[in-house]
C-alpha cells in the first residue's frame, strides 16, 4: 500500500531583498546642514568636524559641475572614517550622479592593463544625460492574477491586465515581473507606467475611479487619471548613462562574435575618440548635458608610479570627473620607486590635490559610533558594556570594538539575554584578541612558532 | 534608386544607390537588404511567383550607437513559441495586428477581435498621418500610419478605406492611390534586376 503522502507545501520566503549589514551602511549621508556646517551626529557621520565640513565644500563644486579634473586626498589614521566621509559624499549626491569607488590594488588584478583600467574607472564617473526613446506600457490596472504551481516549486506564472480609457489587453507575466509586482504592491486599481525593455514599473497613482474604495490608504496616496490612446507609447525618458556604457556598447563587434568578447575586455581608443567627438556634437545640439561625477580611489598608496603619472595627465582632460582619493599611510616608498614621499604618493601629483585629514576620535565619538553601529544591527546594549565597549575602542581600535559588538550580541543570545551586559563584553574581549595583544603574545612565544628564525629577514626586506 | 529616405523628393525617377544593397534568393522568396548611410537597415521579402511583398522590417541604430530590434512595418514574423517568459509579453489571446498587402489595397488584419462590425469605428487624421481605429465597447484602440505614403508625400484619405468582419477578424483595406501602384511597379522591376545571390540554405538530402 501506498503511503499516505504527507504534503508539504515549501514555506516560501517572499521577502523583497535581505539586506547585509556592511562596515559602511550606518551612512546616509554627511551631516551638514544648509549651512554646510557639520552637525555633530546626523546620518550616521559622528565627529571629524572638519573633515566633514571640507568634503561639504568639494560636494558643492561637483554639483556645480563646472570645474574639471580636481583632485581631492583624505588623509588620516587607519579607522579615522576616510572611506565613511566618501561614502557620505556618495550618498549625498544622489543616484544620479555617477560615483566610481575602486581600491587602488584593483586594477593591478584586472585581466587588462592598469592604465586602461584606470581610464574605464574614470569614464564609468562621467555620466551623459541624454533623451532616449524607449517604449512604455501605462495603464491602470484591472486586475493580478498570479498562479503558484500546484507542485510548491518551480516557476509562478500570472496575468496582469491593464486598460486605459480606450482599451484594454492582457499580459502574461515572468518571475521577474512577478516579483517586482509584488514588491511594488501594485493591485487593482492602480496607475502603473511599466518600461518594456527595462522591465522597470513605476506606480503613478490610483485611480479616481477608486476614489470612493473603503480602502485604507495613506495620506499621500496621489489619485490620477486613466491614461488615454493606446497602452503602449513611445516616450522620450531623460537618463543617466555612463561614458563606460557608451563605450562598451559601441565596441562590441557585432555578430556571433560579440559572445566571445565580454564587456571587460580593453577598448580601443579609436572608439573612445569616436565617442568623446559624439558627445561634443550632442552637447553643442543641446542633446545631451555632461554630469560630472567622483571617482574614488582607496589605499591609493597602493598604486605605482606608472598609474600617479597617468593621472596627472588624465585629470587635466576636461572631460575628467572629480578624483577622490584615501590613504593612511605617512611618509613611505612609492610603489615602483626607490624615492620616499608623503603618503606615498609624487610631490607632483601631490601639488594637484587638496588634502582632507581626519584625526582620530575622541572617546565621546567612538561611543556615539559605537551606539549607531549597535541600532545598525539591531543589538540592545546596556549603558555599562557600552561605557566597557568604548573603553576597549580608545585602548585598542575601533573597528576591534566594533567587530566585538556582533560577537558579544551572539553570545549575549546564547545565554538568553535580552540585552548585552559587560560580562558578554569581557567574555568575548577575551577569546577574540586584539592586533596588540596578539603581538605580545608572539613576542612571548616566538621561539614556538614555525620559521621564527626568519623574522631576521623578514624585517629588514 | 533612394525610395526610403529623405533624398526621395529629389530623385522620384532616377534611381540613385546612395546605400548598399543585397538580394538573396531563397527557394520562394526574393529577399532585398539595404543599408543606409546613417546605419539603419531595411529588409524586404517578395513573393517570386507573385511579385507580392510579404516582409518589411526596419531596424534603425539607438541613440547610443546599440542596435536596436527590428520594427515589422509589413507582414508577420514567425514568433518562436517560447513558454519560459521573462518579463511581460502580450497574451495570445490579444487581438494581433498585422499589415499583409495586396497588389491593390494596403491591407490590415486584426485577428482575435469577436466584436462585430457595428463596434468599430475608424477615423483618419492627415495632418498627423495617423488612422485611428477604436471600438464602442472600449475594448480595443489602434493609431496607425501608412508610412509608404506619407514617404511618398501622399496625404491619408478618408473615403477610400472599408472594413469587413469575418472569422473574428477584422480587415481594413485601404485602397492605394493610382500614382503609388504605378511607383510601386517600378520599384518592383528595379529590385527584379539586381543580381541576387542564393541563400545560405542549401538543401539537404536526407537520405
Amino acid at each position: 500500500m501506498a503511503a499516505p503522502t504527507i504534503e508539504k507545501v515549501q514555506e516560501v520566503r517572499e521577502v523583497t531583498r535581505i539586506e547585509r549589514i556592511g562596515a559602511h551602511s550606518h551612512i546616509r549621508g554627511l551631516g551638514l546642514d544648509d549651512a554646510l556646517e557639520a552637525r555633530q551626529v546626523s546620518q550616521g557621520m559622528v565627529g571629524q568636524v572638519k573633515a566633514r565640513k571640507a568634503a561639504g565644500v568639494v560636494l558643492e563644486i561637483i554639483k556645480e559641475g563646472k570645474i574639471a579634473g580636481r583632485g581631492i586626498l583624505i588623509a588620516g589614521q587607519p579607522g579615522t572614517g576616510k572611506t565613511a566621509i566618501a561614502m557620505g559624499m556618495a550618498q549625498a549626491l544622489g543616484t544620479d550622479t555617477p560615483f566610481t569607488s575602486i581600491a587602488g590594488s584593483e586594477i593591478f588584478s584586472l585581466e587588462m592593463s592598469k592604465t586602461e583600467a584606470l581610464t574605464q574607472a574614470f569614464r564609468k564617473s562621467i555620466g551623459v544625460r541624454i533623451k532616449e526613446e524607449t517604449e512604455i506600457i501605462e495603464g491602470e490596472i484591472v486586475e493580478v492574477q498570479i498562479d503558484r504551481p500546484a507542485t510548491g516549486t518551480g516557476a509562478k506564472v500570472g496575468k496582469l491586465t491593464l486598460k486605459t480609457t480606450e482599451m484594454e489587453t492582457i499580459y502574461q507575466l515572468g518571475q521577474k515581473m512577478i516579483e517586482s509586482l509584488t514588491k511594488e504592491k501594485a493591485q487593482a486599481g492602480d496607475i502603473v507606467m511599466i518600461d518594456k525593455a527595462t522591465g522597470k514599473i513605476t506606480k503613478l497613482g490610483r485611480s479616481f475611479t477608486r476614489a470612493r474604495d473603503y480602502d485604507a490608504m495613506g495620506a499621500q496616496t496621489k489619485f490620477v487619471q486613466c491614461p488615454e490612446g493606446e497602452l503602449q507609447k513611445r516616450k522620450e525618458v531623460v537618463h543617466t548613462v555612463t561614458l563606460h556604457e557608451i563605450d562598451v556598447i559601441n565596441s562590441r563587434t557585432q555578430g556571433f562574435l560579440a559572445l566571445f568578447s565580454g564587456d571587460t575586455g580593453e577598448i580601443k581608443s579609436e572608439v573612445r575618440e569616436q565617442i568623446n567627438a559624439k558627445v561634443a556634437e550632442w552637447r553643442e545640439e543641446g542633446k545631451a548635458e555632461i554630469v560630472p561625477g567622483v571617482l574614488f580611489i582607496d589605499e591609493v598608496h597602493m598604486l605605482d608610479i606608472e598609474c600617479f603619472s597617468f593621472l596627472n595627465r588624465a585629470l587635466e582632460s576636461d572631460m575628467a570627473p572629480i578624483l577622490i582619493m584615501a590613504t593612511n599611510r605617512g611618509i613611505t616608498r612609492i610603489r615602483g620607486t626607490h624615492y620616499k614621499s608623503p603618503h606615498g604618493i609624487p610631490i607632483d601629483l601631490l601639488d594637484r590635490l587638496v588634502i582632507i585629514s581626519t584625526s582620530p576620535y575622541e572617546e565621546k565619538e567612538i561611543k556615539q559610533i559605537l551606539k549607531i553601529r549597535c541600532e545598525e544591527e539591531d543589538v540592545e546594549m546596556t549603558d555599562d558594556a557600552l561605557t566597557v565597549l568604548t573603553r576597549i575602542g580608545m585602548e585598542t581600535s575601533l573597528r576591534y570594538s566594533i567587530q566585538l559588538i556582533t560577537a558579544a550580541s551572539l553570545v549575549c543570545r546564547k545565554r538568553k539575554g535580552s540585552e548585552v551586559d559587560v560580562d558578554d563584553i569581557k567574555r568575548v574581549y577575551s577569546l577574540f584578541l586584539d592586533e596588540s595583544r596578539s603581538t605580545q603574545f608572539l613576542k612571548e612565544y616566538q621561539q614556538e612558532f614555525m620559521f621564527n628564525d626568519n623574522t631576521d629577514e623578514m624585517e629588514t626586506s | 534608386m533612394c525610395v526610403y529616405g529623405e533624398d526621395f523628393m529629389e530623385c522620384p525617377s532616377v534611381p540613385i544607390r546612395k546605400f548598399h544593397e543585397k538580394s538573396i534568393y531563397n527557394k520562394d522568396k526574393r529577399k532585398v537588404h539595404f543599408t543606409f548611410s546613417d546605419g539603419a537597415e531595411l529588409i524586404e521579402e517578395y513573393d517570386v511567383n507573385t511579385d507580392e511583398l510579404l516582409l518589411r522590417k526596419w531596424r534603425k541604430k539607438g541613440t547610443l550607437g546599440n542596435v536596436g530590434k527590428w520594427e515589422i512595418e509589413v507582414g508577420e514574423q514567425s514568433s518562436s513559441l517560447n513558454f519560459e517568459i521573462d518579463g511581460l509579453v502580450e497574451s495570445n489571446a490579444n487581438p494581433v495586428f498585422i499589415r499583409k498587402d495586396t497588389k491593390s489595397h494596403f491591407q490590415w488584419r486584426i485577428r482575435n477581435l469577436p466584436y462585430p462590425l457595428e463596434n468599430y469605428k475608424i477615423v483618419t487624421k492627415p495632418q498627423e498621418g495617423q488612422i485611428v481605429l477604436s471600438t464602442v465597447n472600449k475594448k480595443y484602440f489602434k493609431m496607425f500610419g501608412v508610412p509608404d505614403l506619407t514617404r511618398y508625400g501622399l496625404p491619408l484619405q478618408q473615403d477610400v478605406i472599408e472594413m469587413a468582419h469575418a472569422n473574428n477578424t477584422l480587415i481594413i483595406s485601404y485602397k492605394k492611390p493610382a500614382a503609388y501602384v504605378e511607383f510601386e511597379k517600378r520599384l518592383l522591376q528595379e529590385i527584379k534586376r539586381l543580381k541576387a545571390s542564393k541563400d545560405g540554405d542549401v538543401d539537404c538530402a536526407t537520405s
